[in-house]
């Protein structure tokens, strides 16, 4: 039977070769557009988060829906200690944001002034790396501000400009702070409206000794963060909640959704298309043999034999097929996830989303190849289904006599 | 069935205007015509307490210039406002800041007392349109509607009027859909002069039960000519010491 | 003649029925789910576009040099009317309008939130963007103090129809001034920079809150009449010199961005589709002559050109190809005729999809491109496809044929 089918296969050459190559080029392309699909929203969530946001962050219970000073973190003391006791996080700190007024000799704006711990962020975030001028990690009256606020404030790096707010004890807190560094994320409001300074300082000023709006963490593998999340949420006290990216981030994960879906409808209009080819070619093959399928079946082949031997035909192909596309595929994925593609015009469009680089990488993961090559595979298999029934559907003798 | 209508009419006419006048009357009683008033403040949130002193020169509506006298850390922050615009001063930076419409409803220092409220914390009798709910005794019940055009958060203010005095006992705040935000408890009236005044306020937000500011008016001076300087911008700097 | 070959061709066509049924469905179902696709997408980007010139920059916006950087309403245009009616009169103008906007502070009892409050004119709104399409809620009358608020911007506050709100701002003169409104609409504009904090009140209401002169703007914002008009922003800067002139383009580099890609996204679609719709075609159509060689040899030593055999092998290609263009338009039409008005349902995704300044419904365009260019590909595909397999026949010798089959 076996030694049949591939005299077959290697007889009907121009089916099985139109069904060869349909087959190959599907899964290639189904691998490599999957992988930079995922690839590109990795890519955008990992830098997103990377910026500034993180993989899981931690606050008081209501913070979120009330804000303020009264729904602080009011001891990060036990929180933090949790967090350095479990593995798996790359960092992890705390951050105070408050609110107030900046001016400079004439302008005046509304402002966040977050306190952090400038060597802890550097593992954490990209505000490093966006530093555009003068210093990252400064001490005492020093702020390290967003280069969009300081233009609205007409002032430059050295500038001095005055805050007023008020301490977590509503207290007044009025400060002369100089203009150390600069930074520029790209995204506008973040770049607007913010402006950092070192914790200690903060803290004299603030009151705000072990306190925090809210902790930061970044998983090391964004894919273990679900369990590493878990694992913190049990420990943390009762007061405290833990939020993870996704729903800190809940429109740009429905963004990414929405975006593979449309992707995965285009493939399955092409799929649909080399469904029809293959099952034509299928069809159109079988349609020249009926009367060897005759023959076939008046010296007692049974109707199952028949069918069997087409699935075989039809299977071997595939996975003839198959074993050419699925290395190149996964290798293909595999070499753009190290050695990924820059594309330029992309970045205006990725800033908007508050990502730095515009760089995009493929994700190759076993896993997805091996679900689509299992969907594509089933695929070519439905095709040859209705080909079958056709043969089924005549005696012997009317296929004997066909022409 | 005229004469009826026309008596209706004239007694709402006659009991909004008795209200109106009572209005009037607490008003005045708040305020004279120019006001010296010491005030010791306690804030009370979550966490903390906070306990200051200030001194505010007001004169009518439009006019009003603190001082925070206590705690030492904050002597000599000095606010004005004047038509609707409020600037401040801190000394430790030797800054004046003129506050933007954008911090206005910001809780001043953490009270429940909004930079809003300090601003325009006259326009009772302008903006609001008065009508009795029920009298009892000495005791008035007041309902406080905004007038179309008058830019207030609030949707109504229910105060209570003690006619005798002609102080407020007690004011609740309630927001545009009929429900309560806040209420202001007046105690301790005194006479200062021809004037009464509570001297015991308190305020307490009804979504946050742990919150509570305490005014105590520890001096009152009504209709003592204050120095036109103190509302000036000029007057931030100069009176902060 | 022409008949004969017509019909033959028909004929033979549908000798092998399921065949090419077969062939038929291929097509028009590959051919209707691509178009749909692209309908889709194109819908997508068209309406984020529009939506974004009609409820704000128009094809091109002029401002007041500075106010793009400073936001301050000191950099604003004076006698805006005069210089709209004078944009209409420039050719290729279709529409114009003027605005004025200020930044501050909206609140009710217990919320406040920064906020743009815009003064339109709702007459020439309703002529320049169709502005009663963005009214999702309310009337579209400001009454004597009513206020249309952004969707967004009316779910952070809190807010519903009839809900009073006060807006603070500072006036030219820097003077603080607040004003309390009623909500009279909501509006959903689908745009990212005016759903979250978008207000609108007359806009003579406004100038005079801000105490500015009649007639003063932040921007002013035209239709032009052709789209892609190059020449017009050039000719329009000339005209003003003093002020600032924007494109679209310069104003949301993205939204263009993200139309191009899409763009491309659709043409490889395109044009991998019709790739495998021409495999398919070649198949059945290498088969169907392959099956007949003996025929066609006999045609040929009866006398038959070669010419007339081709001709037959092309119309047959043809039919098939006529007839799957014809299911798949049928198909494709209803489908983007369905989407077009009832669009799909992605209410799930709704966050993410006004991030990206989309309705959560989303609706499909139809272009008559998607049918002339996929007719022409499918035509071509389907004559392409008869030249390999006429390769076989041409190079036959009758005699052998006959002799080989019988």
């Amino acid at each position: 039977m076996f030694s049949l089918a591939i005299k077959n296969i290697l007889f009907y050459k121009g089916r099985s070769l139109t069904t060869f190559l349909l087959t190959f080029v599907s899964l290639y392309l189904f691998i490599v557009y999957v992988a930079f699909m995922n690839g590109s929203h990795q890519s955008m969530l990992q830098n997103a988060l990377n910026v500034y946001t993180g993989s899981f962050q931690i606050y008081q219970k209501e913070y979120r829906s009330k804000g303020g000073y009264d729904y602080l973190i009011r001891d990060t003391r036990k929180p933090l200690q949790i967090l350095a006791d479990t593995k798996g996080l790359k960092a992890f700190a705390p951050r105070l944001e408050t609110f107030g007024i900046a001016s400079s000799k004439t302008y005046s704006h509304p402002i966040m002034l977050t306190g952090i711990d400038f060597n802890r962020e550097e593992k954490l975030s990209e505000l490093k790396k966006a530093l555009t001028q003068g210093e990252y990690n400064t001490h005492g009256a020093c702020l390290y501000m967003g280069e969009n606020l300081a233009q609205k404030l007409h002032l430059h790096l050295g500038d001095t400009l005055s805050f007023v707010g008020s301490a977590v004890d509503y207290s007044f807190v009025a400060e002369l702070f100089e203009v150390c560094g600069l930074f520029k994320t790209g995204m506008y409001e973040f770049d607007s409206q913010s402006a950092f300074m070192n914790r200690d300082y903060f803290d004299t000023l603030f009151f705000s000794k072990n306190m925090a709006t809210y902790i930061v963490a970044m998983a090391e593998n964004l894919k273990h963060n679900d369990a590493v999340a878990t694992k913190v949420e049990k420990k943390l006290p009762q007061e405290l909640q833990l939020y993870r990216w996704q729903t800190l981030m809940k429109s740009m994960v429905q963004l990414m959704e929405i975006d593979s879906l449309f992707g995965y409808i285009s493939m399955g209009l092409f799929f649909i298309v080399i469904f029809f080819v293959i099952m034509i070619y299928g069809f159109i093959n079988i349609n020249a043999r009926l009367r060897e399928f005759g023959v076939l079946r008046s010296i007692g082949v049974s109707d199952n034999k028949i069918s069997l031997l087409l699935l075989l035909e039809i299977l071997l192909l595939t996975l003839f097929a198959f074993v050419f596309a699925l290395p190149l595929g996964a290798y293909t994925a595999y070499y753009f996830q190290i050695h990924p593609i820059v594309i330029e015009g992309m970045s205006e469009m990725y800033k908007s989303y508050g990502v730095v680089s515009d760089k995009v990488p493929t994700l190759f993961d076993p896993l997805t190849v091996f679900y689509n090559s299992l969907f594509l595979f089933a695929l070519n298999l439905l095709s040859i289904v209705y080909p079958i029934y056709y043969v089924r559907s005549f005696t012997p003798i009317e296929e004997t006599q066909h022409v | 069935m005229k004469v009826l209508l026309l008596f209706i009419f004239l007694s709402t006419a006659i009991f909004a205007s008795e209200a109106e006048d009572i209005i009037k009357k607490v008003d005045q009683n708040m305020r004279g015509k120019t006001l010296y008033l010491k005030i010791a403040m306690s804030i009370q949130t979550d966490y903390y307490e906070r306990n200051m002193v200030l001194e505010s020169y007001s004169e009518g509506s439009k006019k009003n210039f603190v001082k925070i006298l206590s705690p030492s850390k904050d002597y000599g922050i000095t606010f004005l406002s004047l038509h609707g615009q409020m600037w401040q001063y801190i000394p430790k930076i030797e800054r004046i800041i003129k506050i933007p419409p954008s911090m206005m409803l910001q809780k001043w220092m953490g009270s429940d007392i909004t930079n809003d409220d300090l601003v325009k914390q006259s326009s009772i009798v302008k903006d609001y349109t008065a009508k009795m709910l029920e009298k009892k005794g000495t005791l008035a019940t007041i309902l406080l509607t905004p007038k179309a055009d008058a830019a207030v958060v609030w949707g109504k203010i229910i105060t209570t009027v003690d006619t005798k005095t002609y102080t407020s006992q007690e004011e609740i705040y309630f927001d545009d859909d009929g429900k309560k935000v806040r209420s202001f408890v007046y105690k301790d009236v005194k006479k200062y002069g021809n004037y009464y005044l509570p001297t015991l306020w308190i305020i307490q937000p009804f979504d946050a039960p742990k919150h509570k500011t305490t005014l105590q008016i520890k001096e009152a001076k009504y209709d003592a000519p204050i120095n036109p300087a103190y509302f000036s911008k000029s007057a931030l700097k100069r009176f902060s010491n | 003649m022409f008949k004969t070959i017509l019909h033959l061709a028909y004929k033979n066509a549908f000798l092998r029925r399921s065949r090419a049924i077969l062939l038929i469905v291929m097509i028009g179902v590959s051919m209707a789910i691509m178009i749909t696709l692209e309908g889709l997408y194109d819908g997508m980007t068209v309406h984020m576009i529009e939506k974004t010139k009609r409820s704000d920059s128009g094809d091109i916006s002029l401002f007041a040099k500075k106010y793009r950087i400073e936001g301050d309403i000191r950099f604003h245009i004076n006698d805006a009317d005069k210089k709209v009616s004078k944009l209409k009169n420039l050719t290729g103008v279709k529409e114009a309008l003027w605005r004025i906007e200020s930044s501050g502070l909206v609140q009710t009892a217990r919320k406040s939130r920064p906020a743009k409050l815009i003064g339109i004119d709702l007459q020439a709104e309703e002529q320049f963007g169709k502005f009663s399409d963005f009214l999702q809620e309310g009337s579209l009358d400001f009454g004597k103090n009513g206020i249309f608020i952004g969707n967004e911007l009316a779910k952070k506050l809190g807010v519903h129809l009839h809900s009073k709100l006060i807006f603070s701002m500072q006036d030219s003169k820097h003077q603080l001034q607040s004003v309390a409104f009623r909500i009279k609409a909501i509006i959903h504009t689908t745009n990212v920079s005016l759903d979250p904090q978008g207000l609108y009140i007359a806009r003579e209401k406004l100038n005079q809150l801000l105490s500015l002169e009649k007639n003063s703007a932040t921007q002013i914002a035209l239709m032009s009449k052709h789209t892609d008009d190059a020449g017009l922003q050039k000719r329009i800067q000339q005209e003003f010199p003093n002020l600032n002139v924007q494109s679209f383009t310069e104003l949301y580099p993205q939204l263009k961005e993200t139309e191009q890609i899409f763009k491309k996204f659709n043409q490889i679609s395109f044009f991998i589709v019709m790739s495998v719709i021409f495999v398919g075609i070649l198949g059945v159509m290498y088969v169907s002559i392959l099956d007949r060689v003996r025929e066609f040899g006999i045609l040929l030593s009866i006398g038959y050109s070669y010419r007339y055999i081709r001709l037959q092998v092309l119309f047959e290609a043809v039919v098939l190809g006529l007839l799957g263009y014809i299911l798949g338009a049928l198909l494709g039409w209803a489908f983007l005729e369905y989407l077009k008005n009832y669009g799909l349902d992605f209410r799930l995704f709704s966050d993410g999809l006004s991030m990206f300044g989309l309705d959560s419904t989303l609706y499909a365009t139809i272009k008559t491109a998607y049918f002339s260019s996929t007719f022409i590909a499918i035509i071509v595909a389907s004559m392409l496809s008869v030249i390999l397999p006429l390769r076989k026949i041409k190079i036959l010798k009758p005699i052998e044929v006959i002799r080989s089959i019988g």
